[in-house]
Order: structure tokens, then sequence, then C-alpha cells
């Protein structure tokens, strides 16, 4: 059984986008992010409620932007 | 000093301390919100339709939720909040919302939208977030709330300390309110706006009651720092002098507005476009047609 406590649920999940780009976001799991590439930047996701604030997020390193690139 | 931006009215960091505040008190400040939850779950018990997917704008902790889980019609309600303390599914603001577009059948909002800075934009988004025929359910503070409060807090101030701040958050009025939804798309606008009234032992009860509301001014011209103790006696003193009742306690008018609105669909009423008419008006009313008289002359 997934941990629902601490993971977003899935029908949420589903239809989340970029507040401030409307883009797509890729969930990390391990580091309980939310990444938005076109906004280069990363929503915390705290006890499984994503905190879906511009000014909470964390801008994005260049690394971090190359790999979410190479993945689309 | 950075030029203060006339379109940036609300501070959303101070209103978001403010919810988190109001939070903590556990509910002690929640009478109108939950007045205003019944009044949006009774509007939507009327409309006789299945909204699978909907979303809460302002969960407060899921007050209106509770309201609203009698209804059979919605399947999966995502509660949303400006602060985690409130926000069962997730933390947002209303200016900037994190969905696709056409993704929820309904949006319910209890009481947050007159907090919005660009309320013209989030009402947009609203829109862009339902689907088609999709429906927009909302409660706002209107324009008659504590207008006795404002009155005697700036009378206060200008009396004692010859100046005067904005006190009391600006709120729109039913009409402006229609005119928005209107402009951002959507299809069959009403707005209701109903009067409340709670009664307190003094202007102090119903500043502590606001507080524990999260409803205390958030404006970003608001004064920062402690107001002067005797500018509050001062106000308290106009207040008692002018909205007492027999009782002494004092009286506090609430406006809380209802807005109704859908994102158009080809199927939904119309206007006909004047002149489009088939039958003549007088033949249904089964009388002889006749001029007015009122002719223009060439």
């Amino acid at each position: 059984m997934p941990d629902t406590a601490t993971d977003i649920d899935p029908r949420l999940l589903e239809i989340l986008v970029c507040p401030l780009t409307k883009g797509p976001l890729s969930y990390d799991r391990t580091r309980h992010e939310l990444l938005s590439a076109q906004a280069g930047l990363a929503y915390p996701v705290r006890d499984g409620i994503p905190i879906m604030l511009v000014d909470e997020a964390r801008s994005l390193s260049d690394d971090e932007k190359a790999a979410l690139a190479g993945k689309a | 000093m950075p030029t203060p931006d006339p379109f940036r009215v609300f501070d959303p960091p101070a209103l978001r301390r403010h919810r988190t505040r109001a939070a903590a008190a556990a509910g002690a400040g929640d009478f109108l919100f939950a007045a205003s939850a019944e009044r949006i779950a009774e509007t939507l018990g009327e409309i006789k339709r299945r909204f699978p997917r909907a979303l809460d704008l302002g969960s407060r902790g899921g007050l209106l939720a509770r309201q609203l889980s009698g209804l059979d019609g919605i399947e999966h309600l995502i509660g949303a909040d400006t602060v985690p303390a409130f926000a069962p599914d997730l933390v947002l603001e209303p200016e900037a919302l994190p969905f696709a577009p056409g993704c929820f059948d309904l949006v319910v909002s209890n009481l947050l939208l007159h907090w919005t800075n660009d309320l013209p934009g989030a009402l947009l988004q609203i829109r862009q977030i339902l689907k088609p025929d999709g429906l927009f359910l909302a409660a706002l503070f209107g324009g008659e709330t504590l207008t006795e409060l404002r009155e005697a807090l700036i009378e206060a101030e200008a009396e004692i300390e010859n100046g005067a701040s904005p006190r009391v958050s600006p709120f729109a009025d039913a009409r402006d309110l229609a005119g928005l939804l209107q402009r951002a798309g959507f299809a069959l606008p009403v707005a209701e706006s109903d009067r409340l009234e709670a009664t307190y032992a003094d202007a102090f009860g119903l500043m502590r009651d606001l507080r524990l509301m999260g409803e205390t001014n958030a404006t970003v011209e608001r004064r920062r720092g402690f107001t002067r103790r005797t500018t509050l006696m001062r106000a308290a003193e106009i207040y008692r002098a002018r909205h007492a009742g027999a009782d002494g306690r004092i009286h506090a008018r609430f406006e809380i507005i209802t807005l109704t609105a859908w994102a158009p669909d080809a199927g939904q009423p119309k206007p006909l476009r004047p002149g489009s008419a088939t039958t003549r008006l007088a033949d249904a009313l089964d009388t002889e047609e006749r001029s007015s008289g009122n002719k223009p002359t060439p």
C-alpha cells in the first residue's frame, strides 16, 4: 500500500500544472518536490500537501534544468 | 523607498499570517464563515446536477466541505487554501491557480476572494479551469461590511493624530462583481447580497473577533506597528455613540455577496438578437397594433 500520509493524491497530481507558466510538472518523489522545467522552479511537497506558491519555490540549478530537459 | 503599486492593495504574506493565526483559534471566529457555507450548500443543493470533480478555493480546514458532504452530486472535492494549516489537499494563491484548463465541473469558494489583488485575473483563471457548462459558486464580503468600524477608526484617527490611513480592507459591491464575471467570460452571472448583523460588548470585542477570523486589515498601505491606545479608545467611543442598541451592545454589519456563474457552453440559454422575432407581439396579446404617435419627423 502506498504511503498515503506523505504522498500526493494521484487524482490531484494528474491535474496540477505550474502556477506561473501553466506548464507541466514532474514529481520528484525522493526529494518531495514538483519541478517546473519552464519556470525553473521546484515547489515543495510537505506531508503530502503541494505548496504551489511561487515565493516558497526553490530555483533549479543549471544541472537540474539540463537533467529535466534531457528527460523531456 | 519602493513606489507603491496601485494595483497591489493587499499583502498576501500578511493575509497568510492572519489565516494561520485563525487556524490556531480552531474555529472560534467562524460564525460568519459557517453561515455563508450554509448558504452556498443550500444554493448548490437546489441545482440538480452532478459535479464529478470540484475545487474548494479557500477550504478553511474543510468548513464548507463538511456542509457539502450531504450532497450526492460531488464525487471528488479538492480542498485548497493559501496556508497549510487550512489546506486539506494543497496550498495556492487564487491569482496563480496551478490547474490544467477544463479540469473541474465545479469551483466553490467561501469568503476568500475579497482578498484578491487581481480579482479579474483570478476570475479568468477560474473560468479557464472549469469545463464547459461548469459552475462557479462563491461568497465574498461586500462593500457594506464593517462600514461602522471604518468610519469610527477614520474619524478617531483624524481627530487625534491629524491624519487617516486605511483601516478596514476595501470591498467590491454586487454590481461590480456581476460585471467582472461577465468580463471574465462567464455566462449567466448572478450576484446576490445578504446582510448579517452581529452585536458585541464594544468595538474591542469586534476587533478581537476579526483577529480570530483572520480578517483583520491586510492592505499594503496599512499602518505598521501599534495604533495609539487613545485613538482606539476614541474610535470605540464614536462607535458606541452611533451604533449601540438599548442594551448598550454595539451593532456590526456584514454584507456577504454570493456569486453564481457558468463557464460558457453552446447548450446554454442565450438572449435572442433584437429584431429576430417571428411573431408579432400584438398577435400574442390578441390586440391591434397601434403606433405610439411618437414617430420621428423626417
